[in-house]
């Protein structure tokens, strides 16, 4: 990494902060509902604990690591050379296919909420398209972008909020009692897991300068994902009811779609929708990026931009192949993508850093 | 990269534009080439269903109509908001659909299917169900010179909740119920014949008539007025209503308003549940009086407010009543009480289902006669025809 891209812990944060709203507005509330009913408008507080425990273990075991080493380094200073880089490829090579998911999740997204005659293809190669530009650039950029955007992004979500609170209903809500505590956290599975995707984001740590302060706002930007993790369920559940919510695979959209602005401006879901692309490309941006970053450390080749095209374009592979439609599609969003999902983040990513720590090589 | 960028963008400047064809703004409409839609009729027809769209009137004041049949509700819904006479029909805002009694009997569910999946349309349209014919002979009915058939519907919509005749349910609200509790609330309206008082206006008349209990693909019954009256009053959508009661010789006009109904359970000590309990309390205003009563006295108050508590149990009792006669809680009187006492309904042995049919209901209702606005004191009341209102005021005080 050149001594120009450096960038802050903060914009880091901001980085990972505006990448996971793609995934946590996805999956929200359908995931979180399917696997704890009525009562997972709760589950959100209850994967804050989990959130901020995995947080705490990443920065645990990487916190006497030197300046300027990525996981993939850091991977290969643990594990050796090979046994090392075969994990990273490995995880490289989720990643890519990880990229193509959320290309293909967010054309499927917009198809069915605001483009229903379009097509997959055009939405997916546009986003490589844009995403490829963003990842070749430099780490610092796209944290900046993501800086940027995310007042809008917030206050568009506030807005939404406020202006869905009306149709708010108790009754939808409860009965919620001690009895359960296991619905809530079976809920917070899904809301976990996108949080603990916040692990990928250690390939980039080599970039971050450590002489900068505010390390520890890291943890109110993860309270800050899981409120909106929260206000996303109670908002929709409230609207739409358990039951129905479930039904539905965007139900948060359609709690959008009905939302009349301070009573004044009607149907904004396409303004909303829009805005949101924002973060799929953010975050798609991202991986491409961390994938380019492992492999330019696996193979020791100085320009990381070298390897995004390739990447993108496997990506896009993926995107196109991963499912025939969008009924086979959520056989992969449903129960595929999260448990590998949670199998990098919550297992072998902390395990490679464990080895490297007790191995006492950083 | 960054003439390549540069490029990219300058390209995409020249797809813009409000043409048809190629261009990234290809959802421009010019504005006299849409047609705003405000309502939406779907009936049943011998091709399957006819669906039907009325526009916005504007500053034209003219009533537009097209309908289509089709085999489904997607097909004739196509092919009118394709072609509609050269305008393109945007169903973005539709307040209200109203649909046939017959295709409401058998296909209510596929109605709200085609709502939630089509992203054009809002789940918060409002749903009524049109007795003794079909929703387009009732909208063309209604339809006159100088009242559009859309804005008669949105009239009853927004003020039927105030009128105690019952309240429109949204697509929402109907499919949320359907989900959840098995069976859904639709407000029913039909047409009515009334003297054309000026020629400008439509044949009929909107009126409310009832509310229909549906199931996903059939009715189970339709409420009466009193029962409607009833369910709006325990399920707290009742926004105001005038209710007449008669009092001595009297009869006073009150206006129903802050309903509140608190429901809940009451357990035996073995924690059977042994019956429900709705009570109400509601404020009354004065609104007219035929013929004379002093309302300034407590006891006259008292037999007013007792009369009004009797006709709104009677409305309570008949709705609770016809519940377990239909054989569905319409009221979810399960889930409220589920959400008062949900420990004790989870552990009393049986479900609700089992317990619904034959469990007691108890209704009370507390009635309080608030104001009667600015006539303190009628001359007729008081008996003197004499004297300024502020006399009569400060005589009022000094008495009392």
């Amino acid at each position: 990494m050149g001594k120009t891209d450096r960038l802050t812990e903060r914009q880091l944060t901001v980085l990972i902060f505006v990448s996971l709203l793609s995934p946590m507005i996805r999956i929200l509330p359908t995931a979180a509902v399917t696997l704890g009913g009525r009562a997972s408008w709760l589950s959100a507080l209850a994967a804050l604990p989990a959130g901020a425990l995995l947080l705490a273990i990443l920065r645990a075991l990487t916190k006497n690591a030197p300046e300027g080493l990525g996981l993939a380094d850091m991977a290969i200073l643990g594990w050796g050379p090979v046994a090392g880089r075969i994990f990273a490829i490995l995880c490289a090579l989720w990643l890519t296919f990880y990229g193509g998911f959320l290309a293909r999740s967010a054309a499927e997204r917009l198809l069915s909420t605001v483009y229903p005659n379009g097509t997959t293809p055009v939405f997916i190669v546009t986003m490589l398209a844009v995403s490829i530009l963003a990842a070749a650039g430099l780490t610092k950029t796209l944290s900046r972008t993501a800086e940027v955007l995310m007042p809008i992004l917030l206050a568009v979500i506030l807005v939404v909020l406020i202006s869905a609170a009306p149709e708010v209903s108790g009754e939808n809500l409860l009965p919620v009692t001690y009895r359960n505590w296991k619905d809530i956290l079976y809920g917070a599975i899904p809301i976990f897991n996108v949080t603990a995707a916040h692990a990928y984001f250690l390939f980039l740590r080599g970039y971050v300068t450590k002489t900068t302060p505010g390390k520890r706002k890291v943890f109110p930007w993860l309270g800050l994902l899981i409120f909106i993790a929260f206000a996303v369920t109670l908002f929709t559940l409230g609207t739409l009811g358990t039951n129905l919510s479930i039904t539905m695979e965007n139900a948060f959209f359609m709690v959008i779609r009905n939302i009349k602005v301070f009573g004044v401006v009607e149907r904004v879901e396409a303004v909303v929708v829009a805005i949101w692309i924002v973060t799929d490309f953010i975050f798609l941006s991202a991986i491409l990026m961390i994938v380019a970053e492992v492999w330019k450390t696996v193979t020791g080749v100085k320009r990381r931009a070298f390897f995004v095209w390739p990447g993108a374009a496997l990506s896009g592979a993926a995107a196109f192949l991963i499912a025939r439609d969008a009924f086979d599609f959520l056989k992969w969003s449903d129960y595929i993508v999260p448990v590998i999902n949670l199998t990098f983040t919550v297992a072998l990513i902390p395990l490679a850093l464990a080895v490297g720590k007790v191995r006492k090589k950083y | 990269m960054k003439k390549a960028v540069i490029f990219t963008l300058a390209l995409t400047l020249a797809l813009t534009g409000c043409s048809s064809g190629l261009t990234i703004f290809s959802n421009y409409r010019h504005l006299e080439m849409i047609e705003l839609v405000r309502t939406v009729t779907v009936d049943s027809s011998e091709d399957g269903v006819t669906v039907g769209i009325y526009g916005t009137a504007g500053e034209e004041q003219e009533a537009r109509m097209y309908e289509k049949s089709g085999p489904s509700i997607g097909v004739a819904m196509n092919e009118l908001t394709l072609r509609p006479l050269g305008r393109e029909a945007i169903l973005s805002h539709t307040e209200n659909m109203l649909i046939g009694e017959d295709l409401a009997k058998t296909r209510l569910d596929e109605v709200l299917d085609y709502v939630e999946r089509f992203s054009e349309m809002r789940l918060d349209t409002g749903l009524l169900i049109v007795r003794d014919g079909t929703a387009r002979d009732l909208v063309f009915g209604l339809a006159g010179e100088e009242t559009p058939a859309s804005d008669v519907v949105a009239g009853l919509d927004r003020n039927i909740a105030r009128l105690g005749r019952g309240y429109v349910f949204s697509c929402r609200e109907i499919a949320a119920s359907l989900a959840q509790n098995g069976c859904a609330l639709v407000q029913c309206v039909r047409g009515e014949e009334e003297e054309k008082l000026f020629e400008k206006r439509g044949d009929l008349n909107l009126a409310p008539a009832g509310m229909a209990v549906m199931r996903p693909d059939s009715t189970v019954g339709f409420l009466s007025d009193e029962e409607t009256l009833g369910a709006m009053l325990i399920l707290g959508k009742l926004r105001s209503c005038n209710l007449d009661v008669p009092v001595d010789d009297a009869v006073l006009t009150l206006s129903v308003d802050n309903v509140k109904s608190d429901i809940k359970p009451v357990f035996s000590k073995d924690g059977k549940l042994q019956r429900a309990e709705i009570k109400l309390s509601l404020e009354a205003n004065l609104v007219s009086m035929d013929g004379l009563v002093d309302v300034r006295t407590r006891d006259v108050r008292e037999r007013a407010e007792k009369a009004l508590s009797d006709k709104v149990k009677s409305a309570c009792d008949a709705a609770v009543r016809r519940g377990p006669a239909l054989g569905f809680d319409f009221l979810d009187l399960g889930g409220i009480l589920t959400r008062r006492e949900p420990i004790a309904m989870e552990d009393m042995g049986v479900s609700w289902k089992e317990v619904f049919p034959s469990l007691p209901v108890e209704v009370e209702v507390e009635s309080v006669l608030m104001r009667t606005y600015d006539i303190i004191d009628p001359p007729e009341i008081s008996g003197r025809e004499e004297g300024t209102p502020w006399e009569k005021l400060t005589d009022s005080l000094r008495d009392s």
